[in-house]
Parts: C-alpha cells; structure tokens; sequence
C-alpha cells in the first residue's frame, strides 16, 4: 500500500512539473507574443516596454522565467499579467461556484445515470428502453454550451422560471443558489446521464447473463434481490472509475463551457479569460490543479477498487 | 459489415450522416442557384420582401431578421446581414472536414504509437506511456483551448510544414492532439494482451521482424477496436471543435463552423434564438447520426467493448 | 439578568440610539442642490476597474470611482457636455499662473483641508503623490516622466526626488516646473493619479484597502474582480471645493460580467446604474426604449472609431484607393453592428472634441447610402482592381464584426480582402509592430484628456516606431507636422483661439484620407427608475458622475 501510494505521488509530482513545462511552452510559442508589450499598454514608450521586461524577469532565458514563475506558484505569490491581482487568492475566491457545479451535477448524473440504466436494462428491448436509449444518445450528442444556451433562452427569458446566469453564494441565500445552479447542473449532468445509463445498462446485461446470477435465480431469489445484490455490486465498480475521472473531467473541461454561458464567476471561466487575454499565470496555476485533481482523484478510485474488490490488487 | 446491415436503425442514421455531408458539399450550389449570395457577403442595410413587406434585413439596432422561409434567407440573417442557411451549409464543411482530419490525425498517431508501445514494451513503452499520460492528463478542454489560441496568433512552423493561422488544418491539428491518447492508451494495452498469444510467437520463432510482426500479425487483430473507435472520434471531434470555436480557439473568422455560429448566437439571445438554434440543432443531428451509427458498428463487431462514448 | 450586564446593555443601546440620531442627523448636511440625500445605490460594472489604486488605476471604470475620491490641484467643472471640459480649481485655491515661457505651473494649496482620515493636505503630499504614481507605474505615468522636470530621473532612479517640483508646506505653496511648453499638462494633473494621498502612504498597490484621499467619497468593502463600495467623506461637504458637489447616496459597486443580466437588473429597477462602458443587448434595446425611455438616452463620446489605410504600402499608399474606401463604407451599416450606439461620421477628431470641423463630409453624407460606384471607378483608375488586402481586427464583438463587414465591402469594390483576427489582448501589439505592416485595419481612440493633440499623435510622424506603433497609417506629412508643433503647446485654457486651425486641419485630413473614420461612440446612460435622470451628470471624460446621483 505505501509503495502504491508512494509511486502515485511520484506520478503526480512529474506529471505536474511536465504540464507546467508544456503550459509555459505553448504561450511561449505566440509570436508577438511579449507579455512585457501587452502589459506596458496602448501608448507606451519603448523605455517602459523594458522597464517592466527587467521587472518581471522577461529578459532572462525561457528557463529562468519558468523557475522564477514556479517558485511564485508555490509560495502562493503569482500576479497575474494583465491584472494586478494575486492568482492564487482569486481562484480560491472563484472555487465556489465551480465545486457547486461539479459536485451538484455529479450527484445528479450519478444517481439519474444508475437510475436510467437500470430501468433501460430491465426493460431490455422494450419501448422504454428505446425510448431511454434515444434520449442517452442524444444527451451525448448535445455540446453542453448549445444546451445551456437554450436552457438560459426557454427558462430564463421566455418563461421566467429561472434566473439568467450568475452565482449566488450558497451561504448568503440557499434558494437562490439552488435557482441558479439548476440549469447550469443539468445543462452539464445531461451529458454523463447519458453516457452512464448505457454503460450501465451495458453491464447490468453483462453481469445478468452470467452464470452466479442465474444460480441466483434458480435458487429462488427475487428479481430485485438478484438485481440489487450481484448485479449493481458487481457494475459499480465501473461507475466508480467512470465517475471519478468524469468529475476531473468536468472540472478541467465542462465546467469551462457551462460557466462561461451562465457566467458563474467560477475557475472555468477565470481560466477561459485569462486564455483569452493570454495571461499566462493564472492558466498555469489552474491547470496544475486540474491535473492534480485528475491525479488523485483516479488514485482514489484505484484505492476504492482495491477495497471493494479483493481480487484486485494495486500494482 | 453484414451484421451492421441487420441493424435498421443504425443503417438509417449511417445514411443520415451521408445526407448531411453530401447537403455541406453542395453548399456552392445552394449559395448561388437558391440564396443567390455568397457566405460572406453582408447585407447590413439592404431589405427584403417578407409576407409583401418590405423589412430591414438588420434593424437599426442590430438585430437580423428570422427565418424567411423562402430562397434569399431561408433560416434567417446574421448580425452582418449574411444567409444563415449558407453559412450553415459552409460551416458544416468546414466542422466536417476539421473532424475528419483531426480523426484521421488521431488514429494515425494512435495506432502507431500505441502498437509500438504495446508491442516493444521497456524503454520505448514506457517513454510513450509516459508521453500519452501527459497529454492525457492535461485537462482537454484547456489544452484545446490553449494550443487553439496561441496557434491562431501565427500558425504553426514546425520546419516540415507551416500552418497559416486562418487554416482549418490548425483546429484539426489540435483536436488530433487532444484525441489521440484516449484511442492510444487501450490500442496499447490490446497490442500487449496480443503480443502474449501463440500466433504471435511462432511468428517470431519463424524469424519474422518485429516490424513485419506488428504490421502482419498485431495490427489485423486490431482492426475492429479500430473500427469501433472510429465514429465516436468523429463525433466527439465535432463537438471538441465547437466547444473550442465557442470559446474562441478553433476556426477563426471569417471562416463560418457550427461552433462559431453559435458563440455569435449566443450574444443575440434573446432576439434571435434562430442563430442558436439553427446551427446547434444541426450539430445534434449530425453527431447523434454518427452515434447511432457507431453503436450499430460495435455492436456487430465487438459487443462486449463498453466504449464510453463521450470524453 | 446581572446587574452589571443590565447596565451594559443599557449603556450600549443609548450609544447605538445616539449614534444612530447623529448618521441620520450628518447625511442631511450633505445635500446640495435640494434633492433628497442619504440611501444607498447599486452600481454595476462589466469589467472590473484595473486597479483602485489611484496611483496605479488607468482604465475609465478605475477612473469612475478615483476621480471622486481623489481630486488633484485642478479638477472638471461636474457639468455634462462641453462645460465638463472645464478645468476648475480643486486642492488649489485657483486656477495656476503660468510663466511666460510656459514652462513654470505655480499653485497655492487651500487651507484646511483635510483626507477622509481626518489628516491635514500638505503642499508636499503634491510631490509625495507624483512620486508613487511614477514608483507605482501608473498606466499613463510617461505623462509625468516626459513632461515634469526630473521626472525621468526619478523613474530611473538616478534621483529620490523630481527635481521640477518645489513645495512649501508652510506657505502652501507648489512650483511644476517643465521639460516643455506642454498644452494639457493641466489636464495631466486632473487625472486621479494627480490625485492627492497622504506622503508616507505605502509604495505598494493598495487596490485592496485604497488610500485615504479628499474628495466626495471614499472607498471601502473592496473584493477583487466582484465589488466595492464608496462611502460618502465625512470630512467633505459641499463647501470644501467650490464646483465639485458632495455626494447624495452611497454607492455598492458590483462587477457583472454579462452585459444582458447588466441591463435586464437595471430595467427591472433591482440595480440602479448601468456601466456606460458596456453596451446593452442589440435585442434589449427597443425594450429599454419603450419601457424606460424616460431613463435612458445615448451620450456622446468623445472616442472614434476607424479603419487605418497604411500610407507605406501597398494599395492604399495610392490616394485613389484611400479615397475610394471612404466612398465605399456604409457608415450606417457599421452603426448597426454597433447596436446603433454609433454616431456616423467622417472626420478624425469625434464631435465634442474643440477641432471637430462642421463642414460637410468631403465623401458624402455620412447618413446616406455610401457612393459604391464612385469607390468603384477610383479602385480602377488606380489599377490596383485584385490587389489582395489582408484587413486586421479584433476578436470582440462588435470589432470582429466591423471587420467583416469592411472585408465584404474591399471585396465588392474591387481588392481581394481577407481577414485577420487577433484576440483582443493581442490587437494593438500585433498591428503595432512594424515587421507585420498591416494594410489596413480597425482602430479606436478614446481621449485622455479634451483636447485635439491627444488624437493627433496617432497622426505624428513622430509615433512611428518598430514595436509599439500608434501612427498606424504611418502617416508623414509635413503640413500635418508643422501644424501639430505649433498647435501642441498651446495650453488646455487658451484652445478656443486657436479651434479654427485644429478644424482645418481636419479638414485637410479628411481629403488626404489618411484614415477611414466610420463614426464616434455612443453610450448609455441607463438608470433604474429610483435615480434622478436629469439631475445625474453624464461628464465628457468620466462617464457617469456617480457623485450627481441622488434617489427621487
């Protein structure tokens, strides 16, 4: 287990250190891209333009920078280029909303997801399954923004059932969190319903024809006890695995598209900004926390797979 | 392929994928015998004849009209005055041939690269595996939107080849980039559960190089995870480009994508729903069509494959 | 309850009651000009101001709540239109005396006064705030550094003090003295930055917990990129600086990013300013003006809108091809790109600036339908018909769409045009670097101060460098030249005697067709139905006076 655990850690350790090299690359790679020109304003003076260059240490080689910027990075004291804020405290003002949404719309397509796939399953070949089946696929074939976007025209203006975008904070008025963290849930949760009602339809059938199952039955028990006890356990563990990666992946990447259309304020949307106003800084600072989440969420996963499946062993 | 015909319901979803490419490459004629304008002419202050009145194709305030209904702005205008439906037909091209670029790019790479780390195994796997873990780990969206913008500034020189920035190979570029651990990593790990079995071995007894072994033996035996991946790469490249051209990092301007529509939609909500509608209700057809295919497809070849389907 | 506690809470309640008795009792010596006073208003913004700071703040939304905050030796008359142009006293007892060569700025320092601390102003605190603004690296401190005398030196360190100013604490008195006649130094001093904060205040970004300064407000509450709050001064009423009114209300500034949520909380009255940075939804609009219309009207600005016609390449060093754009462009199609906030015209200098000529456009009605046949022919005549043009812009809207539209309108004429489009953050670099020599493309100047030399930079010879170009016409014309050195050291207060030659500079401009303005930006003034419309101040400079905002 201490091996296990150690090795991950190393994992992540150069995982971080290479993403961060191939952040700082890809913005290097701008041509015109002197972060000290965009930074001294419309009207500067070369004099200025090299001003802030020696201030910021552009001046210096590619890996003097990528040092100076890491050591910032972890003594929590990154500023951003085009804004005279500390990064770090600005994503941990911006979490909020972005947990809210990963964790609000993971409960949903998890249970909803479980829920629609059993049903589809039990009722294999029938109209309710294709109906489920039909409307699975087309919840994987809807971009998540277009579907927000709709959403936000049909609740929101048309019919004036929900607020049109922006983040209430939990803390200060619950209902209204719940209002407008509802379309932004489903706009995301749509998606992974989707995707985990067919695979769990896909297993649940598997395990159904497997030979302890029939046993099961013949032995006399109930169908929702055979159901219930070998089948879901044995399907979970793939949930498990799904789930824990599609919760790194909301928030490295749907949390991004979702936020921006409903304008939560999260770490989505500050990192699509700070893309767009090609400030480097913040950019390098979230993703690293996206793949560190990525990271050890999956190693939790394994951990939880070795827990409930015995047989498994972590290597 | 038989089997896959048996399956009715995936045959008619092939062939409306069929449909709505063969409709995008027919764009140029659309344009000119039925809109009579091209996708990028703009028609800001002109009008036209709707219902025997005659109404400003942009308001004064901006706004485009509607759907007409007839030939000259059947779906409607944009906020330069421009034919929706021709624009539609213009950006499914260009969404369609980024997706099948960005595919062809993705399994290219895959296949290579996972065949020879599932095959070579040591040093050269664990460079690659190493290699497809860091592209994987890199949140794709960002990564897509990352690469997007910094590319879209001046191209790509990578000394063989550049890329202007106002190419479509650059989104497809990236896309490929972004896909290609995800189809990689289990080509991988089937090309190691191969290497193990007795054909495989008695073609290296028989002296067999390990480059006629991969290509003679592992690759044949990879061909139907192949094919199963195949569509839903397609698939997913669609929306991956739409995502990334909403958020500014894919097809530049003024090239017309399915993405780009509706991130100019989305600033006219309310009042001109069709701009999101219309663009986003073609992509849903388009890449469902493709899903429904892809399902038929694994179901013939390999049903116990529990491909995820969305990444 | 303990006897002790008892008494305690007695104690505490008088106290709240007493302190309660005097706020309701100070906030009606606030009152001005008669309208109600006291109450608080909710201010929102779509981007958050760069900084709080007044030493380092340079955007307008920055400006929006330091220049009442922050008043400098001069300020603006607090007057909408051409009378907010007006310098007026601030901290000075009057407006400076000028030396002959124009050269040396002497002021005398109001007695009394005091910051929102309750601590005395000090004529030193006027070096002192000079000093942090340049140490801090104000966006536009090379306004300082060029002009004050050891100024640079200062920057560079090669001096702890700026040797051009002398202040005496004792008599109040302050001496500037400059590298040059410079015309707007005055309006230099104007700017929040100039604004005066106590000497010894930290030489750091205080965005966070701004300094204390004199002015109607003061700023508190500061959460980064969500909002802020501006609280009226206790130590200001409406008589310590004559002409600058104490405000109203005090004000919650939020930051909300999505301009229809923006408009749609101010149209339903749950928010009461909306940012006139910002433009209201195209499909909004024709709601706001039939709901609100008595809350809402477009403000003049005085910034342009352009295309730039590289003089040094290819077609458009040809004046045929120059001309024939601006024949071509349909200016009213712009202004619809433009949500209809744009007013259409043809000279550089916008309407509002001294020097906006009144002559007609040289290239028809700016109103009308443009002359696409005459656009046509000139592009012919000049032989340059398939010449191919690469147009550049900018990634957000409606600049990507002028864009478009002004590719469409090169391909119709007769070039071969195609499109550039660079993200915002990256536009002025990109196009300003010489080594990609654009040929033509968008371009937008809002003024710093009003008066016409800050637009004709964009026109010097002077401006054209490698990196960092303003001159993006690269425009180098000796009359332009010659008018420019005389004109530009006339000062701010004397620029009514020499408006004519400013107009027929333009004028000579326009024909040379050096540019292709399409129009001048209009903004709203937008309101809830709480606010008093026509008793809030819309200032030529600074947007919405928040300190003229009173509830009805």
């Amino acid at each position: 287990m201490a091996v296990f655990l150690a090795r991950r850690l190393a994992a992540l350790v150069a995982v971080l250190f290479a993403i961060t090299v191939l952040t700082f690359l890809i913005f290097q790679a701008i041509p015109n891209g002197d972060p000290a020109l965009r930074m001294a304003g419309r009207l500067a003076t070369p004099q200025q333009v090299q001003d802030i260059r020696v201030q910021w240490g552009f001046d210096k080689p590619i890996y003097v920078q990528y040092a100076k910027t890491m050591e910032k990075v972890l003594d929590g004291s990154v500023i951003s280029y085009t804004q005279q804020i500390n990064v770090e405290q600005e994503i941990v003002r911006d979490l909020p909303p972005t947990i809210s949404l990963a964790l609000g719309a993971g409960v949903i397509w998890l249970v909803l997801g479980v829920l629609l796939g059993l049903l589809s399953a039990m009722h294999a070949g029938r109209l309710l399954d294709r109906v489920l089946t039909v409307f699975a696929l087309t919840g994987i074939s809807m971009p998540v923004f277009f579907l927000g976007a709709i959403m936000l025209y049909w609740l929101g203006y048309k019919w004036g059932l929900l607020p049109l975008g922006g983040y209430v904070p939990l803390t200060s008025d619950p209902w209204g969190w719940f209002t407008h963290m509802l379309m932004p849930w489903i706009a995301l949760s749509i998606v992974s319903i989707g995707v985990y009602s067919r695979v769990l339809r896909a297993n649940v059938l598997d395990v159904m024809s497997e030979d302890y199952v029939r046993t099961a039955r013949a032995k006399g028990l109930s169908e929702r006890r055979v159901l219930i006890h070998h089948v879901l356990r044995n399907s979970l563990m793939g949930i498990v695995t799904l789930w824990g990666l599609d919760f790194a992946w909301v928030i490295g990447g749907g949390a991004i598209l979702v936020e921006s259309v409903f304008n939560l304020g999260g770490v989505g949307q500050y990192a699509a900004q700070s893309i767009g106003r090609l400030d480097v800084p913040p950019v390098m600072v979230i993703t690293m926390l996206v793949a560190c989440a990525v990271v050890v969420l999956s190693t939790l996963v394994d951990l939880a797979y070795a827990l409930l499946d015995p047989r498994v062993r972590l290597s | 392929m038989r089997a896959v015909a048996h399956d009715k319901v995936a045959l008619a979803f092939g062939a409306l994928f069929v449909a709505i490419v063969v409709l995008c490459l027919f764009a140029p004629v659309y344009a000119q015998d039925v809109a009579h304008t091209g996708p990028d002419d703009n028609h800001i202050t002109e009008t036209v004849i709707v219902d025997g009145k005659q109404v400003d194709v942009v308001s004064p305030q901006g706004v485009p009209i509607g759907p007409t209904w007839k030939g000259r702005f059947l779906l409607g205008a944009d906020s330069n005055g421009r034919d929706v439906a021709v624009r539609l037909l213009y950006g499914g091209r260009n969404s369609l041939e980024i997706a099948a670029i960005a595919t062809l790019i993705t399994m290219v790479l895959a296949v290579l690269l996972g065949t020879l780390a599932g095959y070579l195994r040591g040093f050269a796997d664990g460079v690659l595996s190493r290699l497809f873990d860091l592209v994987w780990a890199y949140p794709a969206v960002l990564l897509g939107v990352a690469l997007g913008v910094a590319l879209a500034v001046g191209g790509l020189n990578l000394g063989l080849f550049t890329l202007h920035s106002g190419s479509l190979l650059l989104p497809a570029f990236v896309i490929g980039i972004v896909f290609f651990p995800y189809v990689a990593k289990p080509l991988r790990a089937h090309a190691l559960s191969l290497r193990e079995r007795e054909f495989v071995d008695a073609a290296r007894v028989m002296g067999s190089s390990p480059l006629r072994i991969m290509v003679g033996e592992i690759l044949p035996n990879l061909t139907s995870t192949i094919i199963v991946f195949v569509p839903l790469i397609v698939a997913n490249a669609i929306l991956l480009e739409a995502g990334l051209s909403y958020l500014g990092a894919g097809v530049q301007d003024p090239n017309p994508s399915w993405g780009t529509m509706i991130a100019d939609g989305i600033r006219l909500i309310p009042g001109a729903i069709h701009l999101v509608l219309v663009p986003g209700v073609m992509l849903v057809l388009t890449v469902l069509s493709v899903n429904v295919f892809a399902d038929g497809v694994r179901d013939a070849l390999d049903p116990k494959a529990i491909v995820r389907g969305r990444f | 309850m303990h006897r002790t506690l008892r008494s305690l809470l007695g104690l505490s309640l008088a106290l709240a009651l007493f302190a309660g008795l005097s706020a309701c009792g100070s906030s009606s010596t606030g009152s001005t000009t008669g309208g109600t006073t006291g109450g608080t208003a909710t201010v929102l913004m779509g981007t958050p101001p760069d900084s709080l700071d007044p030493g380092l703040g340079a955007t307008t939304q920055s400006y929006e709540a330091t220049w009442i905050t922050y008043t400098g030796l001069v300020t603006y008359a607090h007057a909408s239109g051409e009378a907010g142009t007006k310098l007026i006293p601030g901290l000075a007892e009057s407006l400076p005396s000028v030396s002959s060569d124009g050269k040396t700025y002497t002021f005398t320092l109001r007695k009394g006064l005091v910051y929102s601390n309750g601590a005395p102003v000090k004529a030193s605190d006027f070096a002192y705030t000079i000093q942090r603004a340049i140490k801090l690296g104000w966006g536009d401190k090379e306004l300082l550094t060029e002009n004050i005398a050891g100024g640079e030196a200062f920057d560079k360190g090669k001096s702890s003090s700026i040797s051009g100013i002398q202040t005496d604490d004792a008599t109040g008195r302050i001496t500037v003295k400059l590298v040059a006649p410079y015309g707007p130094f005055l309006n230099v001093l104007a700017f929040p930055a100039a604004g005066l904060v106590p000497s010894g205040t930290a030489m750091k970004s205080l965005t966070n917990s701004p300094p204390p300064g004199v002015g109607p407000y003061e700023i508190a509450s500061v959460v980064p990129n969500k909002s802020f709050a501006l609280t009226r001064n206790p130590h200001f009423s409406s008589s310590t600086i004559p002409g600058v009114p104490a405000g109203h209300v005090d004000l919650n500034v939020k930051i909300v990013s999505n301009n229809q949520s923006e408009a749609e909380q101010v149209l339903d009255n749950t928010a009461d300013v909306f940012d006139y940075n910002d433009s209201i939804p195209p499909t909004l609009i024709s709601q706001v003006e039939s709901q609100a219309s008595g809350r809402y009207a477009k403000e003049p600005t005085v910034s342009g809108e352009y295309f730039f016609l590289n003089t040094k390449a290819k077609p458009f060093d040809n004046p045929l091809a120059r001309q024939a754009v601006n024949y071509a462009i349909d200016k009213r199609a712009l202004q619809r790109l433009d949500s209809g906030m744009l007013d259409p015209g043809c000279f550089f200098l916008p309407v509002g600036m001294p020097g906006h000529p009144t002559s007609p456009c040289p290239y028809g009605d700016p109103n009308a339908a443009p002359n696409l046949a005459k656009a046509k022919e000139l592009v012919r005549q000049s032989g340059l018909a398939g010449t191919p043009v690469t147009v550049w812009g900018g990634s957000r809207a409606p600049h990507k769409e002028f864009v478009d539209y002004y590719a469409s309108v090169l391909n119709a004429i007769g070039f071969k045009a195609s499109e550039k489009i660079v993200a915002d953050a990256q536009y002025y670099q990109t196009v300003g670097n010489l080594s990609t020599n654009p040929q033509t493309g968008w371009l937008s100047f809002s003024q710093d101060f009003p008066n016409p030399i800050d637009f004709y930079q964009l026109l010097d010879a002077k401006s054209i460098l490698p990196t960092e170009n303003h001159n993006l016409s690269q425009v180098d014309d000796p009359h332009i030249q010659s008018e420019i050195a005389a004109l530009g050291p006339v000062p701010s207060s004397q620029l009514s005697s020499v408006v004519g030659r400013w107009q027929a500079l333009d004028q000579y401009n326009a024909q040379k067709a050096y540019l292709a303005p399409f129009g001048y930006d209009e903004v709203p003034k937008f309101f809830s139905d709480r606010i008093d419309f026509g008793a809030a101040v819309f200032h030529p400079v600074y947007g919405n006076d928040w300190s003229t905002l009173q509830l009805k």
